[in-house]
């Protein structure tokens, strides 16, 4: 063992030559990266670049057609969604995908799915530890809705929240789960200036829980300031990575911007 | 200001009012309590007055069918209403618990009670092993799938005569008995059937208000979200179907040991779509609504004869209508639409 490799803590998530094609597109082209735990580790390229499908990919939306994903060291490759939820991978959408006419209180308990085990019969026996743990999921999703501050639309039908309160639900609906990875695909878009401002904010308060970052984002200002290291797309292709001092400066960075 | 009431999704206008954490969720919680068990009381009391002054045998026959139509109607709407799962062959698992215990009391002279546990077990299995494929599919194809299904158990009614007495049926079912204590005559076997229902609507509504019943619905809204945080999809979805089979097939055995003749076309795809027609026209994701849509849907071809001679005419077009225009069902449709006139006629401000 080298001593480099000592002073390195084990990397929360890895992947190994990870490709994917749609028909004639290739949306990952061997793609191999490893996110540090406790870091805010940033994905950025332009418009069709690949970052979603990452997303997908990792989350096991997509089975990537080779590569290797290790979540904590275990391949995480053959198992379904939910499975890699119950593992500690949890993740927003793009377009966010709240339950739009639940509330958003019962859209956070859904988010305890993994943490709580009443099945079928449960339910209809309702035996003590059933209410138990109905009460318990209650004031945990009330707790998780007061981290994100939206405890006060509880009650209100998901669907009916503007756009930015939506967005903070579907985080604590993500954060409900008690991931160790998260990832957050475009969390700032459709945002205003003093939203994207306070979400940098909460970012760095979920990594202050212990939760290491994977976060897709169009918004520089934002993704330079709270990211440890970031991650170059182009056309599937990681072209660059590294602080966000050492990306601004890389020259392939400002062609694949600039169309070059 | 009458502007402060509108409610807008996009980003750049004003956030809804908040709700106060304290005051509403007070409100609806104990409107939620009272009102299930105000049902309850109000069947109960119905039919214990019913039991006490009434005497008609027509009368006796048409509520205890409202009943067995109402536990079809609100297992498929577990499926339908609370999971969004399409299921257009519900008459098949009606039909499998009637031939199961008809099968074994007729050919094998079981006591009814006893082939009570077979008759809900055969469909439950065969909702589960049916359920794994079809359930994959969404959409319309997961209608035609069920749909495919619910003939294939028709046929299979029709031509395995040895077992189901072919399409002349099966006759010579005997009545429900305890031991000793015959449970046929009329007021007892309503009590009986309304009973089944009573309990059936208790688990249904404490499977919605639970952990199983939050993760059927978020399938309804987003399949994707659903199992993004978590949720084993396909499991609930087969669960909900199971249980929504042995509810039908319960229907299916205090059906044939009421009727004591069973034939295919009791369990044709027509029948199908009058369940489908009651969960619809009670209202998707209603409990209670159930019991609305199959005592309308059972009263009418009783009372207007030319209903039932154009049937399926009627079912298609109120399926389309109600579709299109009351996605929601039509007790909650006539509520909406209701609400919506209301408001923009208190509400109709200066932005209009
Ligand atoms: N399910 C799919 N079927 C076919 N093609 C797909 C699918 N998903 C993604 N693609 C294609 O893969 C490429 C990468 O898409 P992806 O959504 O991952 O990009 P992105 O980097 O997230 O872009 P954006 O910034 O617009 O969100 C695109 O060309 C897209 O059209
Ligand atoms: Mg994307």
């Amino acid at each position: 063992m080298s001593a480099q490799g000592e002073e390195k803590p084990a990397p929360v998530l890895q992947l190994e030559g990870v490709s994917k094609s749609f028909g004639g597109v290739r949306a990952a082209r061997d793609v191999s990266f490893s996110v540090a735990p406790g870091h805010i580790h940033a994905v950025i390229g332009p418009n069709g670049a690949g970052k979603t499908t990452l997303f997908n990919i990792i989350t096991g939306v997509y089975a990537p057609d080779s590569g290797r994903i290790r979540f904590e060291g275990a391949d995480v490759g053959g198992r379904p969604v939910h499975r890699r939820v119950a593992m500690g991978i949890a993740r927003t959408f793009q377009n966010v995908e709240l339950f739009s006419g639940m509330s958003v209180l019962e859209n956070v308990m859904v988010g305890l799915h993994v943490r709580t085990r009443c099945g079928f019969l449960g339910a209809i026996a309702r035996p003590p530890w059933v209410k138990r743990e109905e009460k318990l999921a209650r004031e945990t999703a009330l707790d998780w809705l007061r981290f994100v501050g939206m405890e006060k639309v509880a009650e209100t039908p998901a669907g009916d929240l503007p756009f930015g309160w939506q967005r903070l639900v579907e985080i604590a609906r993500s954060l409900a789960s008690r991931p160790r990875l998260l990832l957050l695909d475009e969390p700032a878009a459709g945002l205003n200036a003093r939203e994207t401002r306070d979400l940098g904010a909460l970012l760095k308060r979920i990594r202050a829980q212990g939760v290491t970052l994977l976060l897709v984002e169009h918004d520089m200002s934002l993704t330079m300031e709270i990211s440890d290291r970031i991650m170059v797309l182009d056309q599937g292709v990681k072209i660059a990575e590294g602080t966000p001092r050492e990306v601004q400066a890389d020259k392939k960075v400002l062609s694949a911007y600039l169309g070059g | 200001m009458a502007d402060k009431k509108e409610r807008s999704g996009s980003p750049g206008q004003e956030p809804p009012e908040p709700v106060p954490a304290g005051a509403t969720p007070r409100r609806a919680g104990l409107g939620q309590r009272l009102l299930p068990y105000a049902g309850y009381l109000v069947v109960t009391a119905g039919l214990c007055a019913y039991g006490l002054w009434a005497d008609n045998y027509y009368y006796t026959q048409l509520l205890t069918f409202i009943g067995i139509h109402t536990l079809l109607a609100v297992g498929l709407n577990m499926v339908m209403g609370y999971a969004g799962q399409i299921s257009l062959g519900h008459a098949a698992f009606f039909g499998l618990g009637a031939y199961t215990t008809g099968a074994l009391t007729v050919h094998l002279s079981w006591p009814p009670l006893a082939a009570l546990p077979a008759a809900l077990a055969v469909p439950a299995l065969v909702a589960f092993i049916v359920g794994m494929p079809t359930l994959k599919l969404h959409g319309y194809y997961l209608g035609m799938g069920t749909l495919g299904f619910g003939m294939i158990i028709h046929i299979l009614f029709r031509e395995w005569t040895a077992l189901t007495g072919g399409p002349n049926g099966l006759v010579g079912i005997p009545v429900l008995s305890a031991g000793p204590v015959s449970l046929a005559g009329g007021k007892t076997y309503l009590f009986l059937v309304w009973g089944a229902v009573l309990l059936s609507f208790g688990m249904c509504s404490r499977i919605v208000h639970s952990r199983v019943g939050r993760a059927l619905s978020a399938i309804h809204f987003s399949e994707q979200a659903a199992a993004a945080v978590g949720v084993d999809t396909m499991r609930a979805k087969l669960e909900v179907f199971v249980f929504s089979a042995a509810l039908a097939a319960l229907a299916g055995f205090l059906y044939a040991h009421m009727v004591t003749f069973i034939s295919p076309s009791s369990f044709s795809f027509l029948v199908s779509i009058r369940i489908v027609a009651m969960v619809v026209i009670g209202g998707m994701a209603s409990i209670w609504g159930s019991l609305f849509g199959a005592g309308l849907l059972t009263l009418l071809p009783e009372w207007l004869h030319v209903f039932s001679e154009y049937e399926v005419m009627i079912y298609g077009l109120v399926l389309v209508v109600v579709m299109i225009f009351f996605p929601q069902g039509l007790t909650r449709g006539v509520l909406d639409a209701y609400e919506r006139a209301r408001r923009r006629k208190t509400g109709a401000g200066p932005s209009a």
